[in-house]
């Protein structure tokens, strides 16, 4: 930890004049990827990125440095003083100044020892084990192993200083027949690599990859019960499309007008809680402010947005930082949720949420979704490896897979149960800087499901 | 920068059956304004190497931060050690390639980091302030970037070679919030589709601030339209959006990893399999596809790819007939090609080359512009920039929607739609082209967001088209 501490102090020194604020983040990181039960791809990644932010009369700049030492320092800390100030000489800007040293971040479990290690050789036995479930099934294994940590230290010259250390492992199974007819998908997320079971995740991949030929859906609206991880894709979206809270402030957001009225069915309970037992925790945002649970929709009603310190000048009616910077200043595209909590209703387990539906679908998966009326929260996308027929309140065959078009908000409206138990659900995109994320959710059963067209046999 | 990177494969010799080094130094600047506001300003630099080995069927790779000797040797025994871990796999050969030797350098006439940031602040508000005026004009939105990218690659077969490219941008958008509905309009597309590898002379060229007006005024008109009905059409597709129907629907699904397999964990498969070359039907007989990693300005144009194949021209589509895939050394080896189609790309130093698109085209046809093609269609519509896109795990269903849509009646373009949306399959929505238009409104368009890969990998490509248009193609509302 006292590394990127040091770096990130080291970073300060360098910058002249005006507020600013060093961000040092250290990833190691290993991704093994795995086809037809064979290794594909093994990626290690070490690598230190130290970035500035400037201030200077309401505008505010970032660089990266292209190296850690003082030279590379300096020239990036002098590079994002420049910028700040050729964008100032257009005139001030509405940015208050970086946020000052509040509350300290709440302690956290996220970060774990063994995980940190990054031992191939514990890839290496995920692997073999999902090799093996899937041959016991007549079956062959695709997916991912990967674990990382991130180290992240924030200083600035207003005083703020704050650590971070998280780990983060993951395990998608695929199980596919030799032809790819038959797939089915599991995955599971944790802070810790011990804690993820290959033989278990592979197994119920395995178990989803049914066999029999797929039935055709024809479009309708459909009971539905979504599983968790097609749960968390809705709620990640959800999050960015409805709790924006610049989006809001701009007439944009799926709940300008609708916060204190019900905007889901009342069993619904949704919070941004970054220390949930289960969740990826986080003890801080880009800012350096301290996170804390906040409610996003209590009982069915909509309860509130999230801001950075930017979005938060433009809400004005003394709105404040929530603790959801992206990026020092914010980001063009606003805050948004990252710790997404479902709390979880009566039933349970996805059986028993079938059970009412006398004919309906059950998905396990959905892919590429989209936004196609952001207000609306109207999304399309695809499911994908294990979509099934429920019949006579059983989950009783497979299904082509189906597009759906719908809202995230009508589906929550529609909402009649969640089961009990819920967990970590993450797609593990790790795109760029390794951020880690992931929604604690539930499978649900909802009353309709709009199913728009299916994919040919 | 080749010295570290030829010091580490001698190393590598002997300890693995492959093994290459690549140095990356990128530099790159983004620009955004928003209401009158500068809202971001990231100046990013990165230099780092990236050290690949394959040991029997396994692959490792590691990256260093550090370009130097120590980081170097560093990764390679990082990668070797992750190579080893990892349960067997059978050996299997990479396509030969001949050494790579040399220098590349892309076009810039401008030097887009020479140009003060006052000019590129200058230019952006000047573009968000024509959008502005109408009070339901809720957010306008200017952006541009640069980014020069310099790579070095040394192999155990052979490459020392180097290569620069600069890439400039820009784009604009409004969105108007009135009467419980929110529209945007952009230009010059979606998806940075105003780039290319080019200098600062590509942004200038783009004229935002005299585009600016026209795209607030349809914002606001978007807001009254009524909706787009549903139904069976003839679609006129502008060349932004048939760019990423193009990317989605043909390039990704000619990803030869993808067919083969490799990527069922992520990208997803593809409908196409090895054994349809050169008998699979693709489409109509008017499509023409072409990947060219040759083409000036383009996104995808390079040198040599990263696995030291150097760039190329080749058909994928011939007069609606699958001839070509997009390939690297292993994937072209599995299916018994001769040679690499030179797609082996990657996304900086701390990722290792996967199959990517270059510049993937539709040739121009014989119908003429744009106005030739409506006055043409009879009834139907006319499809502009792209806002949502999505398509199923083998390339074959799709949905994409539109910023807008405008009626075709009487071979004249008529009022404007909102919320437009078109779906299909592939090879049926293919099969259905009967006019391309011809080389006066073909143009490349720029793509910086295309994902692929575990861990992500973005790459910027560019797919070359003109308006073209389809028969009965099912169309709806959002």
């Amino acid at each position: 930890m006292s590394g990127v501490a040091e770096l990130a102090e080291r970073a300060l020194g360098h910058a002249r004049g005006g507020e600013a604020l060093v961000t040092v983040s250290h990833e190691r990181s290993l991704t093994t990827r795995f086809a037809a039960s064979r290794p594909t791809q093994a990626t290690a990644v070490d690598d230190v990125s130290v970035e500035f932010a400037a201030v200077r009369d309401g505008r505010v700049a970032t660089a990266t440095a292209r190296g850690t030492d003082d030279d590379a320092l300096r020239d990036a800390a002098g590079r994002a003083a420049e910028a700040a100030a050729a964008a100032a000489r257009g005139g001030p800007g509405d940015y208050p100044g970086l946020p000052r040293p509040g509350a300290p971040p709440s302690p956290h479990d996220g970060w774990d020892h063994e995980t940190a290690r990054l031992d191939p050789g514990v890839a290496g036995t995920a692997l073999r084990r999902a090799f093996d479930v899937a041959a016991e099934h007549g079956l062959e294994a695709y997916g991912m192993w990967t674990g990382g940590e991130v180290r992240t230290a924030i200083a600035g010259t207003t005083g703020m200083h704050v650590l971070g250390a998280v780990t983060d492992a993951h395990l998608k199974v695929i199980c596919r027949d030799t032809t790819g007819a038959r797939s089915g998908y599991a995955a599971g997320t944790s802070r810790a690599a011990g804690n993820l079971d290959a033989g278990a995740i592979a197994g119920a991949a395995a178990r989803r990859a049914a066999p029999g030929e797929r039935a055709a859906l024809p479009p309708g609206e459909y009971p539905v019960v979504l599983d968790a991880d097609a749960v968390g894709l809705l709620l990640e979206f959800l999050g960015g499309l409805a709790f924006n809270g610049l989006a809001h402030a701009e007439g944009r957001g799926a709940l300008a007008g609708r916060l204190g009225m019900r905007v889901a069915a009342p069993r619904i309970n949704l919070s941004d809680s970054p220390f949930y037992p289960s969740a990826l925790p986080r003890g801080f945002d880009a800012e350096g402010v301290s996170k804390r649970p906040l409610p996003l929709i209590q009982d069915g009603v909509a309860h509130r947005v999230v801001h950075d310190t930017r979005s938060a000048v433009v809400a004005g009616r003394g709105a404040r930082t929530t603790g959801h910077a992206l990026a020092p200043g914010g980001t063009p595209e606003g805050p948004v949720p990252a710790n997404l909590v479902l709390v979880g209703g009566g039933a349970r387990d996805v059986d028993e949420l079938a059970a009412p539906i006398e004919r309906g679908i059950y998905v396990t998966r959905l892919w590429y979704v989209n936004a196609v009326h952001p207000q609306r929260t109207l999304l399309t996308g695809m499911t994908r490896d294990g979509t099934f027929l429920i019949e006579d309140g059983r989950i009783s065959r497979p299904v082509r897979d189906v597009r759906f078009t719908d809202e995230v908000l009508r589906i929550l409206e529609a909402t009649e149960e969640l089961a009990a138990r819920p967990r970590l659900v993450s797609e593990a995109e790790h795109y760029g800087r390794r951020y880690a994320t992931g929604a604690v959710c539930p499978a649900l059963r909802a009353r309709g499901f709009r199913v728009t067209g299916a994919t040919p046999a | 920068m080749l010295d570290v990177l030829l010091e580490t494969v001698a190393l590598a010799e002997g300890h693995c059956d492959y093994a290459e080094a690549r140095r990356v130094d990128r530099a790159a600047e983004h620009v955004v304004t928003r209401n009158g506001e500068v809202e971001t300003v990231d100046v990013h630099e990165s230099d780092g190497i990236g050290v690949r080995v394959r040991r029997g069927g396994a692959w490792g790779f590691a990256s260093a931060r550090e370009p130097t000797a120590a980081g170097a040797e560093a990764a390679l025994r990082r990668a070797l050690e992750v190579a080893d871990a990892l349960p067997a796999a059978p050996a299997a050969p990479l396509a030969p390639v001949d050494p790579a030797r040399g220098h590349w350098e892309g076009p810039c006439e401008t030097d887009p980091f020479a140009v003060p940031l006052e000019r590129k602040v200058a230019l952006l508000l000047d573009a968000g302030e024509a959008m502005r005026g109408d009070r339901r004009i809720a957010v306008v939105q200017a952006s541009c970037l640069a980014m020069r990218t310099t790579r070095a690659l040394a192999s155990t077969d052979g490459a020392a070679c180097t290569q620069t490219l600069t890439e400039c941008g820009a784009g604009i958008g409004a969105t108007a919030v009135g009467g419980g509905e929110v529209q945007t309009r952009s230009f010059p597309g979606n998806h940075e589709g105003g780039s290319a590898a080019a200098g600062w002379e590509h942004v200038e060229g783009l004229d935002l601030a005299g585009q600016a007006p026209r795209v607030a005024q349809e914002a606001v008109e978007l807001l009254m339209a009524p909706e787009c009905p549903s139904g069976m059409r003839t679609i006129v597709l502008h060349g932004e959006q048939l760019a990423l129907q193009l990317h989605e629907s043909i390039g990704h699904a000619l990803e030869l990893d993808r067919m083969l397999g490799g990527e069922a964990s992520y990208a997803g498969t593809s409908w196409v399999s090895p054994a349809d070359l050169g008998r699979l039907t693709y489409g109509s007989e008017l499509l023409n596809v072409t990947a060219d990693a040759t083409r000036p300005g383009g996104l995808g144009t390079f040198g040599w790819d990263d696995e030291g194949v150097p760039g190329q021209s080749y058909p994928l589509v011939a007069e609606g007939r699958l001839v070509g895939v997009l390939s690297s050394r292993e994937s072209a080896a599995a299916i018994g090609l001769d040679a690499s189609g030179g797609c082996a790309r990657a996304d900086g130093h701390t990722r290792q080359p996967i199959v990517r698109m270059t510049n993937v085209s539709i040739e121009p046809g014989d119908a003429g512009s744009l106005d030739d093609l409506v006055a043409d269609t009879g009834d139907g519509l006319y499809l502009e920039t792209n806002r949502s896109w999505s398509i199923d795990d083998r390339r074959l269903h799709f949905q994409f929607g539109v910023e807008l849509a405008r009626e075709i009646r009487d071979g004249r373009l008529g009022r404007v739609l909102r919320n437009a949306s078109y779906s299909g399959l592939t090879p049926e929505f293919w099969g259905s082209l009967d006019a391309v238009g011809g080389p006066g409104d073909w143009r490349m368009w720029g793509v910086l967001n295309c994902g692929k890969g575990e861990p992500g990998q973005i790459m910027h490509v560019s797919h070359g088209t003109s308006p073209a248009r389809f028969r009965d193609v099912q169309v709806g509302a959002a």
